[in-house]
């Protein structure tokens, strides 16, 4: 899209500006500023943006002159012409921008807008629910769609250009230059100093930064970027292919940026609420607020704040005032807008709110909703909130967690470490991140309970992260059993509240490119899994959803080498839960030496070794697992499989083979579950997630590439998984040993080792 | 972990465009003669190029179709000499042209380009004359342009062009904002079709005798748009002398 671009003088001091819907800007300027000027035509977005940024730094220490036969102004408007030149690359492709720049006569009568209360309602309501958000143009016009009384997506456009005049939310390209530091070291320092060292002419000036665009998004540099003519806004811009299935992002679109815990006070030049005399004293109406039913994803903290005694309290009061920010900072107005008529009914309309996620807010219930949400972060608040915590906060006991939660030493133990980490102010802890490092069936979503717990109770959001659908839908009723009090919120492609925000949200993580420094807490389950191993994209993703302040857990069985060795090292806070919730170890892999699948299949003959380990598996009731390397494999090892059925004491019904490529795959896996297949033979696809109380792994060609050592652990992780048979068996079988499968032992030893230390097991 | 030296001496891999998966080399062969247009659909995976319904002999002589076509037959007045189509609209295709058009993936452009020269060698074969004078395609909204940023018919025009060295010209623009066609039924589409382009008149129809153009769209459905835009272009050019117009469309549904 096109923007228009223009610059501010308040005082001495100068500012340039783009906007996306001029009248606003316009009439929010007009008892402001001393002089506006403006670009006549629209430039588009990108451009307007490096522009902001380029004047915003040569103007910063600019003071303006007054000195005769000099005039300011021209020089003004020669620094926007030349910013724009400069940004546009002016004479590359024969641009023919015309650089007129006009005055703006500021009159604020005239360009008073006839709806602007209502625009400022919008825009504050607005600001609140894109907090912590990083939403493109259209799903945030899909957002304001439930949340705004109109649907006129045009008018949306000046709500966003309020809001952001306001500091509420930050307006930018989705697509733009990465902020980049100079060097420090290396070859490449030298050179840039050498040319800062250039004299400075016409040469010089005449350099461009050489700039390297990302996707603001999902982090994705220039490899990832396409340059296409764009029908928006006239130029060649680049979009982003990496993050295409969320929406495109391009250098001319726009995206949101919602400023977490914004729309507290905005400095809105139409008094909208005209706050009537305050008849009660403060601290009386403060106290009524706090009795006050509240929306739902307060609702803990405030439950707590309202167990606390005297509500003349000036802590109460301010921690009141940290659940429910005012819309302007001051306690009397604070005060005055509590009392005002409209709110007579605040419980009524604030208890529909609570019952209907997305309602059509009339008037009234919008400033409600208004004045109830988000938590602020001012200085005063903050401090209330710390020394609130340093009371209430007791180092959490191991023993107190395991009967809080049903959990076992082990799982308590972590989770208490996990605790602590979290519970420590972000300034005096190094780094943020924490690994759980659980073994396969030590029971990690019981482990997570204790620390959203933490979370919610003092009002922050968490997030818990999954890489696969199905496992988010799995953990939503669990969830939603353990807090069913706190507003949740379930985001995967094509869920029904994918603009909510509730205090706990569950998504898989690709929603996590929609959210921005919106999380105190971000869990990240199974970060070795795909898509989120090995894709930058994810996790700058889950990076930028964390609050500056917040933690981040990452939970695996299996990690990545590199942060094993971090953990190892102790560069990287970490707990060990090296016991199953039955405290009994993990099956060591056995190893069987026979030819690899593709000289079986050919051959059409199973090496007896193979066979009597299925039998002796068969016989004493255990279903099979059974996994090779290849899809194109499965169907051929089903047949063969078939013909010995007899010699196995299975029923040939009773061996199927599924993989990725298999439509009915969830049929056979319940079916599976429910015992009318015994031996299954699959891919890698079912290493993870599929839990059978009785079960034995057979894992073929378990040399070949396509495992890896954590794929290898998982899938010997899917025996002994329950407590009615501990120790299933898991056969290695293929003719070479190699360091993956060498090392999975070594982890699965360690994790037995390590158990038997720390006296978990039984 | 043993060395791979075999490896080092192996091409690239490289992603297939549609899918995302390895394009191994594949031995189908490929019915399009241009060597660029070839070399977009090697960059297939095997599987994807498969999976490509080819009009190699359509049935119906007038539009296209690879089956018998009754709209061809009910049709009255017709304002198109013949039309081609590269590929059956089916599921798969719909996927593609979804990825191009509403997700916005322009590396898929040079796929569905190198689909649509297929339809273009098709239609050379078809017609009488295998000389065309240029190639127009048919107009987006403005606003819609806005919402998309491209017009994914002119996209496929210009490539065209480039690779066959026919001239791109645009003639036509749009005047009406019409509902998504694929929403409507067959009556309103052609009855709301009317009046909705307006063509300029191009020194072309002055310089050659009787121009023939081909004009490009991504799906013909019921051939509405189409006819109504050969119906506009011929009326902008009868006072010289008649145009014929030619449609060249990616799929048929």
């Amino acid at each position: 899209m096109k923007v228009v671009l223009y610059a501010v003088q308040i005082g001495a001091s100068r500012k340039a500006f783009f906007s996306v819907a001029w009248e606003v800007d316009e009439c929010y300027w007009s008892d402001k500023a001393e002089r506006i000027i403006r670009l006549r035509e629209k430039i588009p977005l990108g451009w307007a943006e490096r522009v902001y940024g380029l004047l915003g730094e040569q103007w910063s220490n600019v003071v303006v002159e007054k000195r005769k036969g000099h005039s300011p102004a021209q020089d003004w408007n020669d620094d926007l012409k030349l910013a724009v030149r400069w940004v546009s690359g002016e004479g590359e492709a024969g641009n023919s921008l015309s650089l007129d720049v006009e005055d703006v006569t500021l009159d604020p009568h005239r360009h008073a807008l006839r709806d602007m209360e209502y625009l400022v309602e919008t825009a504050r309501l607005a600001s609140l629910n894109l907090a912590g958000r990083a939403l493109l143009r259209e799903e945030a016009t899909q957002l304001l769609d439930g949340v705004l009384p109109t649907a006129d997506a045009s008018a949306y456009l000046a709500t966003l250009q309020l809001a952001s005049l306001t500091g509420a939310l930050q307006l930018a390209a989705a697509v733009a230059p990465k902020p980049s530091a100079p060097p420090r070291s290396g070859l490449r320092a030298w050179a840039e100093r050498l040319r800062l060292a250039r004299p400075t002419g016409l040469a010089a000036s005449r350099r461009r930064p050489a700039e390297e665009l990302a996707c603001r998004r999902c982090g994705s540099g220039k490899d990832k970027l396409r340059r296409t003519p764009c029908a928006a806004c006239g130029q060649a811009c680049a979009y982003c292919e990496a993050c295409l299935t969320m929406g495109r992002s391009r250098e001319c679109g726009l995206l949101v940026i919602g400023v977490a815990g914004a729309g507290k006070d905005l400095p809105i030049p139409v008094p909208v609420y005209s706050s009537q005399p305050a008849p009660a004293d403060t601290a009386q109406s403060l106290a009524a607020n706090t009795s006050q039913p509240a929306p739902a994803d307060t609702a803990q903290s405030l439950a707590a704040n309202s167990s606390q005694p005297a509500p003349a309290d000036t802590a109460l009061s301010l921690a009141a005032n940290t659940s429910q920010p005012a819309p302007v900072d001051t306690a009397q107005s604070f005060a005055a807008n509590t009392n005002q008529p409209a709110l007579a009914d605040t419980a009524q309309s604030l208890a529909a709110n609570t019952s209907q996620p997305a309602p059509t807010y009339s008037a009234k219930s919008l400033v409600t909703h208004i004045t109830q949400h988000a938590p602020t972060y001012s200085a005063q608040s903050l401090t209330a909130y710390t020394s609130q915590r340093s009371q209430s906060f007791q180092p959490v006991t191991p023993n107190a967690l395991a009967k809080r939660w049903g959990l076992s030493p082990a799982q308590s133990a972590a989770a208490a470490q996990a605790l602590q980490f979290l519970n420590r102010p972000s300034f005096s802890r190094s780094g943020h991140t924490f690994l759980l490092w659980a073994v396969t069936g030590a029971g990690k979503t019981e482990m997570i309970f204790p620390l959203l717990e933490s979370v919610l109770a003092r009002g922050g959001r968490a997030l818990v992260a999954t890489p696969r659908r199905d496992v988010v839908l799995e953990l939503a009723p669990r969830l939603a059993k353990a807090f069913p009090d706190s507003a949740r919120t379930v985001l995967y492609g094509g869920s029904a509240d994918r603009w909510e925000n509730g205090a706990l949200t569950l998504a898989t993580t690709h929603q996590l490119l929609r959210f921005q420094e919106a999380f105190d807490l971000v869990l990240i389950d199974e970060l070795d899994a795909f898509p989120y191993h090995n894709d930058p994209m994810l996790h700058y993703a889950a990076d930028k959803c964390r609050k500056t302040t917040g933690t981040t857990v990452l939970l695996s069985a299996t990690p990545p080498s590199t942060i094993q060795r971090a953990a190892i090292r102790r560069r990287l806070p970490c707990a060990r839960v090296p016991v199953r919730y039955h405290r009994h170890p993990l099956p060591v892999p056995k190893r069987l030496v026979f030819p690899a699948v593709s000289d079986l299949l050919r051959k059409r003959k199973l090496p007896s070794k193979l066979l009597k380990a299925l039998e002796r598996s068969a016989k004493r009731g255990a279903q099979i697992f059974l996994f090779v390397p290849y899809v194109k494999q499965v169907e051929p090892l089903v047949m063969l499989l078939h013909r010995h059925a007899a010699k196995l004491g299975i029923d040939p019904i009773a061996i199927a083979g599924t993989s990725s490529k298999d439509a009915d795959r969830t049929d056979k896996v319940v079916s599976f579950r429910e015992h009318s297949i015994g031996l299954l033979v699959t891919t890698t696809i079912l290493e993870r997630g599929v839990t059978i109380p009785k079960s034995d792994v057979f894992i073929l060609d378990s040399h070949n590439p396509m495992f890896d050592s954590a794929s290898l652990v998982q899938m010997a992780g899917r025996a002994g998984r329950s407590a009615s048979d501990p120790s299933g068996f898991v056969y290695y079988g293929g003719p070479a040993w190699t360091t993956s499968q060498k090392s999975s032992i070594r982890q699965i030893r360690d994790m037995n080792i390590l158990a038997k230390r720390d006296g978990y097991l039984i | 972990m043993p060395l791979k030296i075999s490896s080092w001496f192996a091409p690239a891999k490289r992603a297939c465009l549609i899918c995302g998966r390895d394009s191994a080399q594949v031995t189908a062969s490929i019915p399009i003669k241009h060597p660029e247009a070839r070399q977009a659909i090697t960059s297939l995976c095997g599987s994807c190029r498969q999976s490509i319904p080819w009009i190699a002999h359509p049935v119906c002589r007038i539009c296209g179709r690879a089956e018998r076509c009754e709209d061809c037959i009910r049709r009255q007045t017709r304002y198109y000499s013949i039309s081609r189509c590269a590929v059956r609209y089916d599921d798969r295709m719909k996927d593609w042209l979804a990825l191009y058009k509403y997700r916005g993936n322009e590396g898929v452009e040079s796929i569905l380009t190198a689909m649509l020269a297929f339809a273009y060698e098709r239609l050379c074969e078809a017609a009488a004359h295998s000389e065309f004078h240029a190639i127009t395609s048919v107009p987006l909204a403005p606003e819609r342009l806005q919402d998309r940023g491209f017009n994914q018919a002119e996209r496929l025009a210009l490539r065209l062009s480039g690779w066959y060295g026919v001239e791109y010209r645009p003639m036509l623009s749009r005047l009406r904002h019409t509902e998504k066609q694929s929403l409507k039924t067959r009556r309103s589409r052609v009855v709301d079709m009317r009046g909705n382009f307006s063509a300029a008149t191009s020194e072309l129809f002055s310089n050659v005798a009787s121009p023939r153009i081909i004009l490009i769209d991504d799906i013909y459905t019921t051939g509405s748009t189409l006819d109504e835009c050969a119906r506009v272009l011929k009326l902008a050019s009868r006072s010289e002398t008649t145009a014929e117009i030619y449609g060249l469309l990616w799929a048929r549904s």
